[in-house]
């Protein structure tokens, strides 16, 4: 199975923060916005990494 | 002091749910099997939903992982940073042996999707050690 960087960090993120979600939050709207919050988080960071490391020579 | 105790106590009528904690040896069986089989402890305690979520997203992950080519590491001393990807390999508990045993895992560097691949194997090992130590944590009635 290949997938792309993308797919790859997307379905990390899902997974992860899904457990993060239900790991620290008790309620069930707590968790929902937390996971979401930490799945974005992820996403973003990923983003401006990437464009930080966009520039230079690797 | 005692006054405002007892505006913030329960309300009238309202119930509380104490949290009892279990026995630390009927707790570390619990954590045991949420070690070997991933969301089984949750499942023990009476976490149903909690637990089928946590199997499914500890598995999904493992499952991937093998899929992209990723490596699971054995037990090897003459390569002592290996022992670090080894515990957290094994926190996956009882997919690892049976992947192991069936030869998967082995990782080809040159696949496209190796690094993701072994990053996976590694971080459903080491979620499900976090899963049980909140399993640990519900069952010590340190959390509801």
């Amino acid at each position: 199975m290949i997938f792309s960087h993308f797919t790859a960090l997307v379905v990390f993120a899902l997974i992860v923060s899904t457990v993060f979600a239900l790991i620290t939050k008790n309620e069930p709207r707590e968790q929902f916005r937390y996971g979401v919050f930490v799945f974005l988080s992820f996403l973003a960071v990923a983003f401006a990494v990437g464009w930080i490391m966009y520039p230079l020579p690797l | 002091m005692d006054q405002l105790n007892e505006q913030v106590g329960p309300a009238p009528g309202s119930t509380v749910v104490e949290a009892r904690p279990m026995n630390m040896a009927a707790t570390l069986a619990i954590c045991s099997g949420g070690w070997l089989v991933p969301g089984l402890a949750h499942v023990l305690i009476g976490r149903w939903i909690r637990g089928i979520i946590f199997a499914a997203c500890v598995l999904l992950m493992f499952g991937l992982g093998l899929a992209m080519h990723g490596k699971l590491y054995d037990l090897e001393f003459d390569q002592p940073l290996h022992l670090f990807a080894f515990i957290a390999n094994v926190g996956a508990g009882v997919p690892y042996w049976i992947a192991a045993r069936l030869g998967w895992g082995i990782g080809t560097m040159t696949w496209p999707s190796y690094d993701y691949g072994t990053t996976y194997l590694w971080v459903c090992g080491l979620l499900n050690y976090l899963i049980v130590l909140d399993a640990f944590d519900i069952a010590q009635g340190r959390k509801p």
